[in-house]
């Protein structure tokens, strides 16, 4: 039962926070991104778009032996939380950790879910966004 | 402004390409071969490269923040992902006013396929300004 190893020893992770990563938010990146989005909008110059979080900091640990689970990976959702706008220049801190675990079997087959939170920083200490993302093995 | 409830906001319509999956793998900084290797995208079961789901994500973000504009501060946005897309194919991103209350309101958003199939569905909720 290989895979029950695999989903036990992701289940010890379970609210243990990763090592943080600290980013500064540089306007060249910012333009990258608006125009990879395709969203011209002005505003993305200097402050970030709704999604941007993700590109400064990883969504998701890198759970490398979660990928011993089934043959893909499938992103099943996003959640943001704003507190305050990011702009250029600013430094954030993303600090993740898995918040679940567990195996659900549908129509088909059986899929591992890991939930992650992420929990972003500036640099005054303050709380700007959270993310909870919710990470597919098939 | 003031949001109505039921009220459907302007639509927008994105024509994703492989070109465009390419550089968003290079801006989010996602490098998962199934949104730009075909051979890899089919070896794991897929018809042949997607959209990155956070992608859909940005196309419903930039609906929702087109239509608030500088009236009001974008405070939850929430997506969940139930089918794929390809490149090629028009993505219709709408969303539809669901609670009004004082200044705080909730929307229904949803992105579709070319076939109206709804392939992303979600709902943010916004603080309106005086």
């Amino acid at each position: 039962m290989a895979t029950a190893t695999v989903v036990d020893r992701l289940r010890a992770r379970i609210g243990k926070a990763a090592p943080p990563v600290a980013a500064t938010v540089e306007a060249g990146h910012l333009k990258r991104f608006a125009e990879a989005i395709g969203d011209p909008n002005p505003r993305w110059l200097s402050e970030a778009p709704p999604t941007f979080l993700v590109a400064i900091a990883p969504t998701s640990i890198h759970l490398a032996e979660a990928e011993e689970y089934g043959k893909g990976w499938l992103n099943g959702g996003n959640r943001f939380e704003y507190i305050e706008p990011v702009r250029v220049g600013d430094r954030i801190t993303a600090t993740g950790k898995v918040a679940d675990v567990y195996e659900k079997t549908g129509s088909s087959g059986t899929l591992l879910f890991i939930i992650f939170e992420t929990e972003y920083v500036n640099q005054h200490g303050r709380p700007v966004a959270r993310l909870r993302g919710t990470a597919i093995r098939r | 402004m003031t949001p109505k409830l039921g009220e459907e906001i302007p639509e927008l319509v994105k024509h994703p390409t492989t070109r465009q999956l390419v550089q968003y793998a290079g801006a989010q900084g996602d490098f998962y071969e199934i949104h730009y290797d075909q051979d890899f995208a089919r070896s794991v079961g897929l018809p042949g490269v997607i959209l990155h789901g956070l992608l859909k994500a940005a196309f419903l973000g930039q609906l929702v923040t087109d239509w608030l504009g500088d009236k009001g501060t974008l405070k939850t946005f929430e997506v969940s992902y139930r089918g794929i897309d390809q490149p090629g194919r028009p993505y219709r991103c709408r969303g539809r006013v669901t609670k009004v209350d004082g200044d705080q309101a909730e929307l229904e958003i949803w992105g579709e396929d070319s076939d109206g199939n709804k392939t992303t569905v979600g709902s943010a909720t916004v603080s309106m300004k005086e």
